[in-house]
């Protein structure tokens, strides 16, 4: 079989390393794309909330090279929402010791 | 005679209050920094700042303390002298040293095992305080940040996984080593003693405790430290200060633990924090690690992290530049805050700079 068929031998090989390591990731994986939502969310506030900055200072602070949308601060409940990588994730401002946290 | 009783008395009086100045409500100001070395400082410290690329070093605030007076502040836009900065891993030393009060109040033992606090530690019984302390816990922590975010530990505890309960994430971390055999720097060690502290307190005077025991003795009004679903401090990452704050906290290991009158940190606490960490390689950090301090001192054989300052330097460092130097010898506290996103920020630069400076 490797020997008749070699590229597809190859391929099938690196299909399956391919599906063990997801296999083996597949805690981080299954996370990794809520990360740049809820950062977002969460430094925006803190930035924002606890450390008064002005808004668009803090957009340009919580900027990552991945994109970001639906991004929405309300001042009045001092809510931050963000998405990216289809998940969306928000942050609460919750007093002036304790901060931000994001929420469940 | 009674006349010069009262002289003398007088003349102690006022040596005694020439020899130590502390800060009250605002920090005294002593004669400030001028000349061309303080021009060489602010080249090195502030050059023209982009906020788009970010590039390059960014410093958002540079406080300057000498023997408890202020000689040197200046900040950069939109950070002012009452901005309550995120510190990052400032945090940790931070809690290391609101630990210290609770030390001292005989709250716990550094041999104590830190599943006595908090009991989702007995899946590893042998861990102690210290360990936690020195970063020799052992456990298979993953510190990177921007550049492995798949593997990291501290991404997904403070944002995905490990977010509801940090200490708990922690705890179920597996080994990589047995305790005090290796050191490997863990921001879930960090939050587990946090939590530990919670349980020491109970989480009703826990979730004051830093104030009561350490900011409000100090002064500190501008802190905040944000804190899990649970309710558990984000030792390793989450307390912001102003500058001014900050330098507080390093004029208080300036002075060994004391405060005014106060012995608030033992001075056994202290040391612990000034002692190196035994199990450290050379070149596993970017300095020498303590108690959750960092230090200036020379590791087998290879000259000290920052050549430039005095080997008694100690520092809380944090991500994206963050720093609190202080210099015992020297009587320097030099609060830095930035947002370094190049990594090309020295502190060894900085702090030469600013000895130029200081030289009369």
């Amino acid at each position: 079989m490797i020997r008749r068929r070699p590229f597809i031998s190859l391929f099938l090989l690196l299909l399956l390393a391919l599906l063990g390591w997801v296999w083996h990731e597949r805690v981080n994986l299954q996370a990794f794309p809520d990360i740049i939502a809820a950062y977002t969310a969460k430094e925006y506030c803190s930035c924002r909330y606890v450390a008064g900055n002005p808004a668009d200072y803090c957009l340009g602070y919580v900027k990552q090279y991945v994109p970001t949308s639906a991004f929405a601060d309300h001042p009045d409940s001092r809510l931050v929402t963000a998405s990216g990588l289809g998940r969306t994730h928000s942050a609460q401002w919750l007093g002036e010791r304790q901060g931000c946290r994001l929420l469940p | 005679m009674v006349k010069g009783l009262l002289c003398v008395a007088l003349l102690l009086f006022t040596v005694n209050a020439h020899a130590q100045a502390w800060p009250a409500k605002d920090w005294p100001q002593g004669a400030q920094l001028a000349g061309p070395a303080v021009k060489a400082l602010e080249d090195y410290a502030f050059p023209a700042r982009n906020d788009i690329t970010h590039a390059g070093i960014r410093t958002d605030a540079l406080l300057v303390i000498r023997d408890g007076e202020v000689i040197y502040e200046h900040y950069a836009a939109p950070t002012t002298a009452t901005t309550p900065h995120l510190t990052w891993s400032i945090s940790k030393s931070l809690m290391a040293t609101v630990l210290g009060v609770a030390y001292g109040e005989n709250r716990f033992k550094l041999s104590d095992p830190a599943a006595r606090f908090y009991p989702p530690m007995k899946q590893h019984p042998n861990i102690t305080l210290a360990h936690l302390l020195n970063w020799t816990s052992g456990l298979d922590w993953q510190e990177d940040y921007e550049y492995a975010p798949l593997k990291s530990s501290v991404v997904a505890m403070l944002y995905t996984r490990g977010r509801a309960d940090m200490a708990q994430f922690a705890a179920d971390t597996t080994p990589f080593a047995a305790p005090d055999q290796a050191f490997r720097y863990s921001s879930g060690d960090s939050n587990l003693l946090s939590a530990a502290l919670k349980g020491m307190l109970g989480h009703k005077a826990y979730v004051d405790y830093p104030w009561t025991a350490l900011f409000t003795p100090l002064g500190i009004r501008s802190a905040a430290w944000e804190s899990d679903a649970n309710e558990t401090f984000v030792a390793s990452s989450y307390a912001y200060m102003t500058a001014r704050d900050l330098a507080r906290i390093g004029l208080l290991m300036a002075r060994d633990g004391r405060w005014g009158e106060r012995q608030l940190l033992p001075k056994d606490w202290v040391a612990f924090n000034r002692q190196p960490v035994a199990q450290y390689q050379a070149g596993q950090d970017s300095a020498v690690p303590g108690g959750h301090w960092w230090l200036n001192r020379e590791a087998q054989g290879t000259p000290r992290p920052w050549p430039d300052a005095p080997d008694d330097t100690f520092a809380a460092l944090g991500h994206w530049g963050q720093a609190l130097y202080v210099l015992p010898e020297a009587k320097l506290v030099i609060v830095r805050y930035g947002d370094d996103r190049d990594g090309s920020y020295r502190h060894n630069e900085l702090l030469k700079r600013v000895l130029a400076a200081v030289q009369p």
